[in-house]
């Protein structure tokens, strides 16, 4: 055997090569999305190129060709991706090396090498994303992959039909293992840091508000939350869900020094020891009226969650801030689920007091701009009124003539007197804006909130569905003895808006800007609701799946949960599984059944071999009486009764007689009569 | 028994005493008989490369869902490894229930492949695909029994020979890695299989026509001496230096005349005895060119060997009749 001929042994057929390029094809077209255009193009050309030679038209490329392949690719991605710690470039890595692979695509060895980084580089998939169609996509990926696994075993199976059909059976087949597993394997969490997907902005709340950008949210139907609750569901004007607090105006836009960057964000958080300390300054109540619930966030690519006022959260990666809001340790690049518990502000005593540093934070106003609200804040004072007065002559004010509005005018460089005493046409930033602005001139401290308020009750399913167009903005004031304390302009204006939502608020205004006003269609809308339910159904069970819900799971299933029983409970099905098997392949491996007359007269030369006297191949029935008689005499009548009768019931098909030859068969013993 | 894999190289596993032990074990096991059916007694299975290069997969798709914290990539890691759990079973029904069954060994020259031929057939309704029969290190053949092949077949699977003789052919490996290449399922069985070698014809020259008598004068040489060369012998003093067999003694032999007869006798005798001065091996080698030759010349001839005389003939009845009795000559020989 020499090397020639080895080679040639193991070179790919065509079947071979054109079974890997769609596996390759199928799990990098919707990383084509991620991956830049030259990579799609170097992948394109690889596989063109191996083609070719396999046609016999151009040879395969020289070392020399391979090393400038590889210099090109690492210099390519080099320049691509400025950060290497990052999903994208490792993607882009596994098909930098999936396409240099296939320029040198010779044996079976290399193929197999393909198609395991294709499994993989399908695993990638879903670390962008969880959702259904992904999901879908990956089976696809996994049935393909696993045909042109198939296919590599030679012509016959590498016909599409048979290796896709085959890949199918196999694969579910290994369902049940999977689901078992699923329940059962623990799950560790992280066991180093891992670069996180990084996408592209998304629609969502962001670090700053300027006028318009809560209008530009009103646009889309898109989901943002959904939230479970455990016990009280609370009413719509309580529906507030707090997710950025903004202390900070530069005159136009109102955000959070600091925030931007999650990092510092979640450091400035409590950590859980911390936490512990503080709780027995400033403890929660164990009891009393309080909501529970598990919120389901929608990836927003940056850190901060969204909760109702005093949040306490044991999700792991979850801390509470000073603002009273969570931020998870890193941008939220998946779906995540937490679990919060919040107090309504009532039920607890207020801090007593701000510190100096939160006050001047919560009084900041820039040094100069929008004197007409200043001037009305200093005559609130001097009138000598208390905040709390200020704020209602303020809401007042609100109440009359002020509209609500998705398309307010645009305004200047004093936004806040050009809206107070001006259009005095808004949306809810504006008021929020305004309203903040005008409190921190009174010497109030106030502060705004972006989040969400309200939600879709889903009634099947008993969560609520917060959409993008359910992005607010309100305020809060601190209130001596009573601390924080929720203001809501829009409420003012528009109470509408808090009850029931954007949508009757805004009725001739929602979503006006869509292709089709699909909202308008009842049908539609229910489809959509569907739709979403299916999605939530999908994430609780199935994507958030952690240690928690699977102790859960576990212990309805057994009890309780002892090493013993999850071992019964994993061996149990799996040697079932085998027992089924092991009769399967024993019934498989019988040929064609006997019928029932042969059986019998079989059963009987297998009792008569036990006895010492075995049919010799080829010898008949009749002979075989005789020979019986002749050697055990005492076996003779009986055999020669059951060859009679066999011979009835096989060649003369009686049925009378196959009765007999059973009876006679189950009562024949010979050992007992030769003893 | 001739093992001839077993040339493949000492390594510890191979060790005279272990190899002895297996196929001690083995032959109890896996009796050699003509027809074998194989279950799951006689078959082994063990994940191939590929099959652990997939567990390095599954490996890595667990770390990737963990740090992750990734259920859908946790749940194809999983599926990955119940794809791997039924792998085994699968490998083993495509060829648990095959039947093999030896069917006719052909006769061989030693220096070619021997070849057997083996008929396989099904014994149930199952289908066995991608299975290969060899004789390591050999390709071998490889076959499938699919509905559209129908329940039986035949294939041919051959090693190389080298010495003349019986030759008891090793173990037959019987393999398959259907369907997904990461498990091999193999056995080895034995179908007693027994080669007959013919020594390598080596060519001698022409045909000895007329170089020796006929039955009854077998050891009396004709008058030496006339045209037809008959041989060679070993050079005695007072031999004609002009029959010396230069050529030969330049090549390294020892000092031979060539022997000249006369008279021809038109049966062609095929003698051992005129291949004087060579070893037995050759002289078979040389006996069987010139029976071969014969036969495609349709010149009847006859055997004269040590221990066994045939008459002469033609015909394939006689043939493997006289290059069965070159193939059996005891391998010392009888002296010169």
């Amino acid at each position: 055997m020499n090397a020639a001929n080895s080679q040639l042994r193991t070179l790919l057929p065509r079947e071979s090569l054109l079974w890997i390029f769609a596996a390759q094809l199928a799990v990098l077209l919707p990383q084509f999305a991620h991956l830049p255009l030259w990579l799609v193009g170097a992948w394109c050309l690889a596989v063109y190129w191996r083609l070719e030679v396999f046609r016999g038209r151009r040879e395969m490329p020289g070392r020399l060709v391979k090393s400038i392949a590889v210099l090109l690719a690492i210099a390519g991605l080099a320049l691509t991706y400025r950060r290497w710690f990052a999903l994208e470039p490792m993607v882009a890595l596994l098909a930098v090396s999936f396409t240099l692979k296939n320029i040198e695509l010779v044996s079976r060895r290399d193929a197999l090498l393909s198609l395991m980084l294709a499994y993989f580089l399908a695993a990638t998939l879903f670390v962008f994303e969880q959702t259904i169609p992904y999901a879908l996509y990956g089976i696809l990926c996994t049935v393909i992959i696993t045909a042109a696994l198939a296919a590599q075993q030679g012509r016959a199976s590498a016909r599409p039909q048979r290796a896709l059909s085959m890949s199918a059976k196999l694969l579910a087949q290994a369902v049940p293992v999977m689901v078992l597993l699923f329940v059962v394997m623990p799950r560790l969490g992280p066991l180093w840091a891992v670069p996180q997907n990084g996408a592209s902005a998304t629609t969502g709340i962001s670090d700053s508000m300027s006028p318009g950008e809560f209008s530009q949210l009103s646009k889309s139907a898109k989901p943002a939350l959904r939230i479970a609750f455990d016990g009280a569901v609370p009413p719509p004007e309580q529906r507030y869900w707090r997710g950025l607090v903004y202390t900070h105006f530069d005159g136009r836009r109102w955000s959070e020094p600091g925030v931007s960057d999650g990092f510092s964000h979640w450091s400035r958080g409590r950590s859980r020891l911390q936490r512990g300390a503080e709780s027995e300054e400033q403890p929660l109540p164990a009891v009393g009226p309080r909501y529970r619930y598990r919120v389901i966030q929608e990836a927003t690519h940056s850190p901060w969650l969204f909760a109702m006022a005093r949040p306490n959260s044991k999700t792991r990666g979850v801390r509470e801030t000073p603002d009273d809001t969570l931020v998870y340790k890193m941008p939220v690049a998946n779906r995540l689920a937490y679990e919060v518990r919040s107090w309504p502000r009532e039920s607890i005593s207020g801090q007593d007091e701000l510190t100096s540093w939160e006050r001047r934070r919560n009084l900041q106003l820039p040094p100069a701009g929008n004197p007409h609200a200043r001037q009305w804040a200093e005559k609130q004072i001097a009138r000598g009124l208390q905040p709390e007065q200020i704020s209602g002559e303020l809401l007042d004010l609100f109440h009359q003539g002020f509209t609500y509005t998705l398309r307010p005018p645009v305004l200047g460089a004093d936004s806040v007197d050009e809206f107070l005493f001006g259009t005095r046409q808004g949306f809810c930033e504006h008021f929020a804006s305004s309203y903040v602005f005008t409190m921190r001139a009174a010497g109030v401290p106030a502060r705004v909130v972006a989040g969400y308020q309200g939600g879709e009750w889903v009634e099947q399913e008993e969560y609520l569905l917060v959409r993008q167009y359910d992005a607010h903005a309100w305020a809060e004031i601190w209130l001596t003895e009573r601390g924080w304390v929720r203001v809501d302009p829009t409420a003012a204006v528009s109470p509408e808006r808090i009850r029931d939502g954007l949508q009757s608020a805004a009725a001739d205004e929602f979503m006006e800007d869509s292709l089709l006003p699909l909202h308008k269609i009842g049908f539609v809308s229910r489809l959509r609701l569907q739709w979403d339910m299916i999605n939530y159904r999908w994430y609780q069970t199935v994507v958030s799946f952690d240690s928690e819900r699977q102790q859960g799971v576990l212990q309805r299933l057994l009890g309780e949960i002892s090493p013993l029983r999850l071992a019964v409970f994993m061996a149990a099905p799996i040697i079932l599984a085998l027992v089924v098997l092991l009769i399967w392949l024993n019934i498989s491996s019988r040929g064609p059944r006997l019928p029932a007359a042969s059986r019998q007269y079989l059963r009987f030369c297998r009792r008569m071999a036990r006895a010492g006297l075995a049919r010799n191949p080829g010898e008949t029935p009749g002979e075989f009486a005789h020979r019986v008689a002749r050697e055990l005499p005492r076996l003779g009548p009986m055999a020669a009764h059951i060859t009679a009768a066999y011979e009835k019931a096989a060649y003369a098909g009686d049925p009378a007689a196959e009765k007999q030859l059973r009876r006679l068969v189950r009562s024949f013993w010979p050992m007992r009569i030769i003893r | 028994m001739n093992v001839q894999s077993s040339a493949k190289g000492n390594r510890w596993w191979q060790s005279s005493r272990l190899q002895e032990r297996g196929q001690r074990w083995l032959s109890r096991r896996l009796p050699p008989a003509q027809s074998v059916t194989l279950d799951h007694r006689k078959l082994f299975i063990l994940p191939t490369g590929a099959g652990l290069a997939f567990l390095l997969v599954i490996a890595l798709l667990w770390l990737l869902g963990t740090n992750y914290e990734n259920n859908l990539v946790f749940a194809l890691a999983f599926l990955l490894v119940g794809l791997f759990i039924i792998m085994p079973v699968h490998t083993f029904a495509n060829l648990a229930g095959l039947q093999l069954q030896r069917l006719d060994v052909e006769p061989v020259f030693a220096g070619d492949y021997g070849q057997v031929k083996v008929r396989v057939a099904k014994t149930g309704k199952r289908h066995h695909e991608r299975v290969r029969l060899s004789w390591p290190p050999e390709e071998g053949a490889t076959f499938d029994l699919v509905d559209s092949a129908g329940d039986r077949g035949e294939v041919r699977i051959g090693m190389p020979l080298v010495q003349r003789g019986r030759v008891m052919a090793p173990r037959i490996r019987v393999d398959s890695r259907f369907p997904l290449g990461l498990f091999q399922c193999w056995s080895w069985v034995d179908l007693n299989v027994e080669f007959l070698v013919y020594p390598q014809p080596k060519s001698a020259g022409p045909l000895p026509i007329g170089a020796t008598v006929g039955e009854g004068e077998q050891q009396q040489q004709l008058a030496t001496g006339g045209d037809d060369f008959a041989g060679l012998k070993r050079y005695q003093p007072g031999d004609s230096l002009r029959h010396v067999a230069w050529k030969q003694y330049a090549s390294g032999r020892d000092l031979n005349s060539k022997e000249y007869v006369t008279g021809s006798d038109t049966r062609l005798w095929l003698d051992w005895d005129l291949l004087a001065g060579r070893d037995v091996e050759t002289r078979l080698s040389n006996l069987c060119a010139w029976v071969l030759e014969a036969e495609r010349a349709q010149v009847p001839y006859g055997l004269r060997i040590p221990g066994h005389t045939l008459g002469p003939g033609l015909g394939t009845a006689h043939k493997q009749k006289i290059l069965g009795l070159l193939a059996l000559f005891p391998v010392q020989g009888v002296s010169r």
